[in-house]
């Protein structure tokens, strides 16, 4: 029978700190609140309006998600998209970032130099690395006359729904610098009498990666996945670029652009809609949350703490 | 009671989400006009005469444009300013990429300014929800009213003119033809190319990496460094092929009947896709996203499709920069010899306290000679008659190193305008943005040819019509 524990009092002292912790915390709740939750009860609110710039909304209940769902040409294909694009972009990264972290990890010459170069593109402008990507795709661009080269043919990357979401799953790798330091980081935290212990063991080089640097690594591993999860599904930059800002000068807008982001941001902003527009960004809302739920929820089949749980 | 508070509640949460969206989607800081009701009409404000005490009033005008053009802007506002003496006018610049979004927020959170520049598929939306003042008396105090296919009408009332007469041509780059000694694109609409001699040239003009043109035998499509033609990717300009074929995309008789499923605008569709797809001489529609035309028009095409504007925006300076040798002629044709004309419109909205002010201010900047800078470069065309009918006038604007010769830019252009241009259809079609948002998508894969016309057509029709109704 363990003995109950004895009622802590709080000092003085310790009354007075949690008091300056609680004002301290006033401005990140209120930050929270009017920031985050008020503006996400007030886009469900919205959502449940007929509202058309610039005239004025009149309640409808649940009628623009039932349009959404049932008679809306963009809706389905632009939840599809996202979760391919979100999909794929988040695997091949993952696995990109692990290769280089790995690779990083070696103690190789001019190892800073390489870290900063793998890192750089994270910092780039995302519409500098869409265009500059566009141009390596680009019909007559450098990608296209290495594919001729071999005897291939050229192919339209960023206009063929074939290729579309490839093309920018790999500009979203190539980005993914941050995940290469995260990664690293973690690699230098894995425990070396492990690994030694491994290596005396007999344990080859795959072995000492799947068995004991891997398992350590899941935890690195899962909030990169949730955080690339949350940023790619989130991507916009390439649609509008294609879009041409929609409105008058609106160009081609293949499938495969559509993204969730993009869709809410054109349906509200440019062809103001606002009430439609809330229940995407509402239903995107939900969506994100279902799929961090169910990585959390799979988390704790595979991801191991070295220190235990810590629930 | 009820009804109205649920609204407020509404506009107070919205505002503050739009402003949030805003924030993140990267758009400047606006100067804040005083709030104003949203659903302000006509009458709410129409205490704001010419005051007799010599007040003056002071309005906005929202615009578009980079450092040089607010410049001119304000040039032309002093000069206004220095015209009479109870009206002050404001820019408020706004970002082109952010422009439908900024005048929407702004309408939310009622801070319309008086008076804007305003991209052609809005107006009509605006206009339907009361939020534009009429425009059909504004040129009454002015020797000529505006041509009158530039008008922009909603349910019987001109609601806007547009700041300039912009038409479809067919630019070309006059040594490349030169160097193939092949006749130029015609400029007279009666010599027009039809659509066979139109893909004739083309496919002349039309090279390889080997020199090769594209009737050649040895003919390389997978390397070509030369296009025949080219198109500006906007959607919108597509319907001038249906006009062009004989049909449209919506009924003339009716703007609430979709008729782009018809064969006329369905084949004229297919007609644009082949271009690439058969003969060889176009890159695939809506694929020239990273650059210009002149651009193109430098280097890799004999013809490009597109505006009037280009001549001020980019054909014009790239003769001193680049040593561009362009000229301008008429578009093929298809069953008829035809092209569209559209310009950006100004407008007064209905929330404005100073509305005889914004009528005022807006029709006095119409005037050709208040839009000079603009008309000289070669960026708007005139919109009053007699710049189309005066050879005096026309030589004053078009007589100008911008320009290709002023006799081929008068054929091609100003008497093109004026025998052969219909408005585009958002000068009496609502909706259009919402349209051609859906077209955009569902061609798409016609473009790439993965699907014909008449399949994607077909299969978004549904769509097209809920979105001419505004769904």
């Amino acid at each position: 029978m363990q003995p109950s524990p004895t009622k802590h009092h709080p000092g003085k002292a310790e009354k007075q700190e949690a008091r300056t912790a609680k004002l301290l915390l006033i401005p990140a709740f209120m930050g929270l609140i009017f920031l985050t939750y008020l503006p996400l009860i007030a886009v469900f609110g919205i959502s449940l309006f007929q509202w058309r710039v610039p005239g004025t909304p009149s309640f409808a209940g649940f009628d623009n998600y039932r349009f959404l769902f049932t008679e809306d040409f963009f809706f389905w294909t632009s939840i599809r998209v996202t979760l391919l694009y979100g999909f794929l972009s988040v695997a091949a990264g993952l696995v990109y970032s692990m290769i280089i972290a790995l690779l990083l990890n070696r103690p190789i010459p001019g190892r800073a130099a390489f870290r900063t170069i793998f890192y750089m593109p994270f910092i780039i402008p995302a519409v500098a690395t869409f265009l500059s990507w566009s141009l390596l795709y680009d019909g007559g661009g450098i990608i296209n006359n290495i594919v001729v080269m071999f005897g291939g043919q050229r192919t339209h990357f960023l206009s063929n729904e074939q290729t579309i979401i490839p093309a920018l799953a790999m500009v979203a790798v190539w980005t993914s610098g941050n995940l290469i330091v995260i990664k690293m980081a973690g690699l230098g935290n894995v425990p070396r009498t492990y690994l030694e212990a491994a290596e005396i063991d007999g344990a080859n080089a795959w072995q000492r990666f799947w068995k004991i640097t891997l398992p350590c690594m899941t935890p690195i591993i899962f909030y990169n996945m949730l955080m690339s999860l949350v940023t790619n599904m989130q991507i916009f930059v390439p649609s509008l670029l294609m879009a041409a800002g929609g409105g008058a000068g609106a160009g081609t807008v293949p499938e495969s652009y559509l993204f969730m982001t993009f869709t809410m941001y054109r349906t509200g902003f440019i062809n103001g809609l606002i009430g439609r527009a809330s229940a995407i960004s509402f239903i995107f809302f939900i969506l994100v949350g279902i799929f961090t739920a169910i990585l959390f929820i799979t988390s704790k089949s595979w991801l191991f703490y070295e220190g235990g749980d810590p629930k | 009671m009820k009804k109205n508070a649920v609204h407020g509640i509404v506009k107070t949460f919205m505002l503050l989400v739009m402003i949030l969206g805003l924030a993140a989607c990267g758009t400047a800081a606006q100067p804040e006009p005083p709030a104003q009701p949203v659903d302000a009409t006509v009458t709410q404000a129409q205490e704001q005469e010419p005051p007799a005490g010599g007040e003056r009033v002071n309005i906005t005008y929202a615009m578009w444009g980079d450092a040089s053009e607010v410049e001119q802007v304000r040039q032309v506002i002093q000069q206004f300013e220095s015209e009479q003496d109870w009206i002050s006018v404001e820019v408020i610049n706004i970002d082109r990429g952010d422009f439908e979004a900024t005048l929407n927020t702004m309408a939310i959170a009622g801070n319309l300014p008086d008076t804007a520049i305003m991209a052609e598929p809005m107006v009509l939306n605006w206009a339907e929800r009361g939020m534009l003042l009429p425009a059909g008396d504004m040129f009454a105090g002015f020797p000529e009213e505006p041509l009158e296919k530039l008008g922009f009408r909603w349910d019987g009332e001109t609601v806007g003119y547009s700041v300039a007469n912009e038409l479809l041509l067919n630019f070309f780059n006059r040594d490349m033809f030169e160097a193939a000694d092949v006749d130029v694109p015609p400029a007279n609409v009666a010599d027009a190319w039809s659509w066979d001699e139109f893909i004739d040239t083309a496919r002349t003009m039309t090279l390889d990496t080997n020199g090769n043109n594209a009737h050649s035998p040895n003919f390389d499509p997978s390397n070509i460094v030369q296009y025949g033609v080219m198109f500006d990717p906007a959607i919108w300009m597509l319907e001038v092929w249906a006009l062009a074929n004989g049909g449209g995309w919506y009924d003339p008789a009716d703007p609430f009947n979709v008729i782009i499923d018809q064969p006329a605008a369905v084949e004229s569709l297919q007609m644009i896709a082949d271009l690439h797809l058969v003969h060889n001489v176009s890159p695939q529609f809506g694929t020239n996203i990273a650059a210009t035309i002149e651009t193109y028009l430098l280097e890799n095409a004999a013809m490009y499709i597109n505006g009037q504007w280009s001549v001020g925006v980019w054909l014009g300076p790239a003769q001193f920069s680049d040593g561009l040798n362009y000229g301008v002629g008429v578009l093929p044709s298809m069953q008829r010899n035809i092209t569209m004309a559209t310009g950006g419109v100004n407008v007064a909205f209905s929330t404005s306290q100073h509305q005889e002010a914004a009528r005022e201010w807006l029709a006095w900047y119409a005037q050709v000679e208040n839009s000079w800078a603009m008309i000289e470069s070669g960026i708007w065309m005139p919109i009053f008659p007699i710049w189309y009918h005066d050879e005096a006038y026309m030589r004053r604007w078009a007589e100008n190193p911008n320009f290709p010769p002023f006799e081929e830019y008068r054929s091609a252009v100003i008497n093109y305008a004026l025998t052969n241009a219909v408005p585009t259809s958002w000068y009496w079609v609502n909706n259009t943005e919402l349209f051609n948002d859906v077209l955009s998508t569902a061609l798409a894969p016609v473009w790439s040819g993965h699907s014909t016309a008449e399949e994607a057509i077909n299969g978004a029709i549904g769509a097209l019509r809920a979105a001419n109704r505004g769904n």
